[in-house]
């Protein structure tokens, strides 16, 4: 079941930058016409695969589809014993660019191309230099993170991942604030240091698959059964974890390792911001999500208490800097590292609902806080200074603005009816209940312990959102000196394009707070089947048959010819590898001697023996 | 063997040798000298050759002269060598002055003649010529390419240190003669391996010395530490697109003609000299990066960064190669891709700072660079690409490079004595791909974010563009099919496993080497039953 629908919507945002790079050049209105049209083009594509992935039937039970596959890194053809015990033809190396998506990624891929059209309609009167160049980056962007969403390859999640740091290097470094370069630098060679340790990881971990199975794969189903089946020493899992948690908690960013984010984010131009906390950040919470948790259960169930402080302290912490911060991007930057605490704790309840609430979090608060960094950049332009002391009472001449800003403030700190109760309240739930083994997955590793303090950094959340509202909106009117600035065709207050940059982001938040359950239910089905430890039920049929279909009385003849002990071949104390060899030993004997072959379920017996 | 055979089995040699007579003379002769042809018949030399490289495609089933074998790793070297040798060609069509010129690319084209026979050397004496032949050329190709004192002091330094480890290696190999009783290279394996050179028997002195000094000699070559210290000298001292072709014709040959030394002992060399060809690699690649953290001089930077990619190569040298596994787990074939990959990425950066100048000089520093991104963006754009390559990024080919290379130092099979150390070192490269990323990034923002200082001026004519353009554009093609460079690469890999069989028989037949690493008995089976013993 091949479809290019995945493989059309990661490559039209790069036709689109391709386009936009050839001449002829048009006049800046132009560029950014063709720029919003491409990003449209991305969205429709989406929506299509949207709409492709809600007709197939296997898709609300979780499973991985649209799946699209071209060869990449691949070695000869060897025959192994592949994990259900059959006998396969795989090749020696099987890195491949393969795509698909499931109920979680799905809707990350549909975030991504939701955002970017708005994100390149606001920059229409920030950006006056360099404008081709920028909408390139962009787009660049926006194909880096959907191949990371798409990724079904564990080397192709990590080009994409690596990939997604050159845009948006040069989006901080060139249309940045005043220490545009600092913060790119910083933001790159910080993310960097993290990622090259999962490079480290992922490279292991082929060489593991190949040690397991007997050729190198990389294809995230194939590992994440190697995980779930147990095949991963404990020793070996937690390396593996600590390696893609240096990854991905840069990324999220967890504290302690947060410190990249505040810099960045004020330094980056307003929609360098959105991406960057819509989307960008989801990186790692969804790389923990996709990855770590499934491949590593046992490290990850060891290792949660650990993450889950850290998140906590995240929480915490990031809240009481966002406090005192005089900087509104900078608050607001700080409130996004506090949120994500939030979902770092969802994921690691190992709890049906906390990863779907934690899900449910990323797309909540891309949606929130993308909006709260639009609606900064708004004043930005019009006043040239976020800093709190100098403006203030905007609500008076800014009536619209005023009314976008409380309520995306209202749906960050989780006013039930806006989108961000439902993936708190969830995330809580889940953290206080992960003691339980209520939803089938078994007992996840935390508690009420957690939920204490986390529901603390709630009320904090509140108390200096609220604040920061109250401070720019209302009291007495204060401007700096000949502002607001209408030179680039701004009013005072929003314009028709800037609200309608808000509308439709209000009218999700609105939506999923009302009616989160067709999301809640792939979320909840993915979860299920790719996520957290359950029987492994990925749907192979299609890809391989067994090769050997044969009666006991054969596979008795073949093996009584080679003298083989059916016994020691049954032994579920015999080490499992070597039942492997044995049982393909037996199937090549008995190819051999009856040019048939025998019962997979045979075979399976030896290639399952360690988990018996 | 008739002497037809020979010619057509030698014949992209032989071509390089007569189109280097010809530029010569035609650089000198006629009145006004016809210089302005030199560079033409240069790049046709070497396509011409390259025609005949591919023409002659097969390996030679045994010596093809005393001294001489053709082998598949011969036929890769030829392959990488012509094909990077025509982009270097390109980028120094307009060197130096038009009366100069005739030496000059002659000089290159001999360099690169040293390459392939080094690459077919089979004897150790054949094997040291042709490495001189390699380096002999620079020491002039330095000296002219400018005209100023800086270049020409860079030449005598790279001479007087060039020609002490000529002494070094000569002596080292002397050393190896007297242990292993022959200088002919594939019988090394015969005689050493199995009677008294088991790095056990009554020559291991002789042949443990040997050994150290032949590395000593060749590390001053690929600039390993510590033979590295001339390379930012002579870097900044050659014009750019000179050091361009410095960076990666020495070391090839350098790293082919220790292939050839690793092989010749069936890469069963004792623990001791793992542990020092480990200590060197851990060491060349940290220092090359640290000290290119200081560098404000892009050329100064590169020559660093020169280092530190020798440091990443000899971690696949040290991992060895396996049996038809291809480089995700064959440190050799890994080592022989990325080492095509540098030359041509390495290549290309130079290219740039070839197309321009500014205030009357050769761009160098990274104020020098500043803004180019405006006046010439498809310039910009390849040069970042190439640093992106450099820096082991996506999607560029130096990242599949560094893929290869790390992941031959995770394969190690977990009964290597060196298992753990190889891993250490792998982690050791990719920390230091994140300091690298450091100095990069500074040449990428020094050409898209610094405002215009509209000093540089592009004056390279079309062919250092079509050069640049021909680094630029393989490595996003090697990033998305890999299976055109690695197929050869791991080909090129036979011929050192030839060695390893033989050895691994004559081992097998005394003593089991119980701290050896033999990879190619490493099967994927055995494999099977270290992992999944509970």
């Amino acid at each position: 079941m091949t479809s290019w629908i995945l493989t059309i919507t990661i490559l039209s945002p790069v036709a689109g930058a391709l386009l936009l790079m050839l001449p002829p050049y048009g006049d800046r209105a132009s560029i950014r016409r063709s720029a919003v049209l491409y990003s449209l083009v991305t969205l429709g594509l989406t929506i299509l695969a949207l709409t492709r992935f809600y007709s197939i039937e296997e898709a609300s039970d979780g499973a991985f589809v649209l799946m699209h596959e071209l060869p990449w890194i691949v070695g000869e053809s060897v025959e192994v014993v592949d994990m259900d015990g059959y006998l396969v033809e795989k090749p020696s190396i099987d890195i491949s660019y393969r795509v698909g998506v499931d109920g979680i990624s799905i809707w990350l891929v549909a975030l991504t191309s939701f955002l970017m059209p708005l994100a390149i309609l606001s920059s229409f009167t920030a950006i006056r230099e360099r404008t081709r160049e920028y909408y390139c980056l962009l787009l660049l962007l926006q194909a880096g993170l959907l191949g990371v969403f798409c990724a079904m390859d564990l080397l192709l999640f990590y080009v994409f991942f690596e990939f997604t740091l050159i845009p948006l290097f040069f989006l901080i470094g060139i249309w940045g604030g005043s220490q545009r370069r600092r913060a790119a630098n910083k933001f790159f060679i910080y993310t960097l240091a993290g990622s090259v340790l999962l490079f480290a990881g992922i490279v292991y971990l082929s060489y593991y698959s190949y040690r397991t199975l007997g050729y190198v794969t990389l294809e995230i189903a194939e590992l994440t059964r190697l995980g779930q089946g147990g095949y991963l020493p404990l020793d070996v899992q937690w390396w593996l974890f600590l390696a893609f948690a240096a990854g991905f908690a840069i990324k999220v960013p967890l504290f302690p390792v947060h410190t990249w984010l505040p810099l960045a984010h004020t330094e980056a131009p307003t929609a360098g911001s959105v991406i960057l906390a819509g989307v960008l950040l989801k990186l790692g919470t969804y790389g923990f999500c996709r990855l770590s948790i499934p491949m590593f259960p046992d490290a990850t169930f060891q290792l949660a208490p650990a993450v889950a402080v850290f998140a906590v302290i995240g929480i915490i912490y990031a809240a009481l800097a966002a406090w005192v911060q005089s900087d509104v991007k900078k608050l607001v930057a700080y409130s996004s590292i506090s949120h994500l605490g939030f979902c770092m704790l969802g994921l690691f309840s190992l709890k049906v609902a906390g990863v779907t609430g934690g899900v449910l979090y990323m797309i909540n608060h891309g949606l929130s806080t993308a909006a709260l960094f639009l609606i900064v950049g708004y004043i930005y332009e019009r006043y040239h200074t976020r800093d709190i002391h100098e403006i203030g009472g905007l609500a008076k001449r800014m009536p619209w603005m005023a009314f976008f800003l409380i309520f995306f403030t209202l749906s960050s700190i989780g006013l039930p009816g806006l989108n961000g109760f439902v993936s708190e309240f969830l995330v809580l739930l889940a953290t206080a209940t992960s003691g339980q083994n209520s939803d089938g997955v078994g007992r996840g590793p935390l508690g009420y312990g957690y939920v204490i303090p986390a529901a603390l950094g709630i009320i904090l959340g509140a108390t200096y959102m609220l604040w920061m509202c109250q401070r720019l909106l209302f009291g007495p009117l204060t401007e700096p000196a000949n502002t607001p600035d209408t030179s680039a065709g701004l009013t005072a207050d929003l314009t028709r394009r800037e609200i309608g940059i808000l509308v439709p982001i209000g009218l999700a938040c609105i939506f999923l707070g009302v009616y989160p359950k067709p999301l809640l239910d792939t979320f909840e089905s993915a979860a299920r089947r790719n996520v957290l430890q359950s029987p492994f039920t990925y749907d192979f049929s299609d890809v391989r048959a067994p090769v050997i279909d044969i009666d006991d009385d054969h596979l008795a003849t073949a093996v009584s010819a080679n003298d083989l002990d059916v016994n020691g071949f049954y032994d579920s104390s015999g080490h499992g590898v070597g039942s492997i060899d044995a049982a393909q030993g037996i199937v090549r004997d008995a190819e051999i001697v009856s040019h048939a072959s025998m019962t997979p379920a045979l075979v399976g017996g030896g290639g399952r023996s360690r988990d018996d | 063997m008739t002497i037809e055979h020979i010619a057509t089995a030698l014949a992209p040699e032989l071509i390089l040798l007569v189109g280097a007579c010809f530029v010569l003379m035609l650089g000198v002769t006629g009145s006004p000298p016809r210089g302005r042809w030199v560079s033409s018949a240069s790049f046709a030399t070497i396509v011409l050759a390259l025609i005949a490289a591919v023409r002659v495609g097969s390996p030679e089933a045994g010596e093809l002269l005393p001294g001489l074998w053709i082998t598949s790793l011969t036929i890769y070297t030829r392959w990488v060598a012509l094909s990077v040798g025509a982009l270097i060609v390109l980028v120094n069509w307009h060197q130096p002055v038009v009366s100069e010129r005739g030496e000059y690319m002659a000089m290159i084209l001999l360099s690169l003649l040293g390459v392939l026979l080094t690459a077919s050397a089979n004897d150790l004496v054949v094997l040291f010529l042709a490495i001189e032949l390699v380096s002999v050329p620079t020491y002039v190709l330095i000296a002219l390419s400018r005209d100023d004192t800086r270049s020409s002091e860079a030449a005598v330094k790279y001479f007087f240190l060039g020609a002490l480890s000529a002494a070094i290696l000569a002596y080292g190999m002397s050393f190896l003669y007297g242990a292993a009783g022959t200088t002919t290279i594939h019988t090394f394996t015969n005689g050493i391996v199995s009677s008294n050179f088991s790095f056990g028997g009554a020559g291991q002195a002789q042949a443990m010395i040997g050994t150290m000094l032949v590395f000593g000699g060749l590390a001053f070559k690929i600039a390993a530490v510590p033979f590295h210290v001339y390379a930012a000298d002579v870097y900044e001292g050659a014009a750019s697109p000179v050091t361009g072709m410095l960076g990666f014709v020495p070391k090839l040959a350098g790293f082919v003609a220790l292939c050839k030394l690793m092989s010749a002992f069936g890469w069963n060399i004792p623990p001791e000299l793992s542990w020092m060809i480990w200590i060197v690699a851990a060491v060349t690649m940290t220092v090359g990066n640290v000290l290119a953290l200081l560098q404000k001089n892009v050329k100064r930077m590169l020559a660093y960064s020169s280092i530190a990619h020798t440091g990443y190569m000899l971690v696949a040298l040290l991992v060895g190669p396996v049996a038809g596994e291809g480089p995700m787990r064959d440190g050799v074939a890994a080592m022989l891709f990325y080492m095509a990959v540098y030359g041509v990425m390495n290549l290309g950066v130079f290219a740039l700072l070839t197309a321009f100048r500014t205030g009357g000089r050769d761009v160098e520093t990274l104020d020098d660079l500043s803004g180019i991104a405006r006046r010439a963006p498809a310039g910009a754009l390849a040069l970042a690409i190439c640093v992106f390559s450099l820096m082991g990024f996506p999607p560029t080919a130096g990242f599949i490079g560094k893929l290869y290379i790390f992941s031959g130092a995770f394969s190690t099979s977990a009964a290597h004595p060196m298992h753990d150390a190889m891993i250490a070192l792998a982690i050791i490269g990719v920390i230091n791909s994140a300091i690298a990323a450091a100095y990069y990034l500074r040449i990428v923002a020094a050409v898209y974010m610094r405002t215009e200082k509209d000093e540089a001026i592009p004056t390279g004519g079309m062919p250092v563009r079509w050069g640049l353009a021909l680094c630029t554009i393989p490595l996003l093609v090697v990033f998305a099919w890999p299976a055109a460079l690695t197929r050869s690469a791991t080909d090129a890999v036979a011929v050192v496993q030839q060695s390893i069989f033989r050895n691994s028989e004559a081992v097998a037949t005394t003593d089991p080497p119980s701290s050896v690493h033999t990879p190619t008995l490493r099967a994927p089976t055995t494999d099977h039953d270290d992992a999944l013993e509970p």
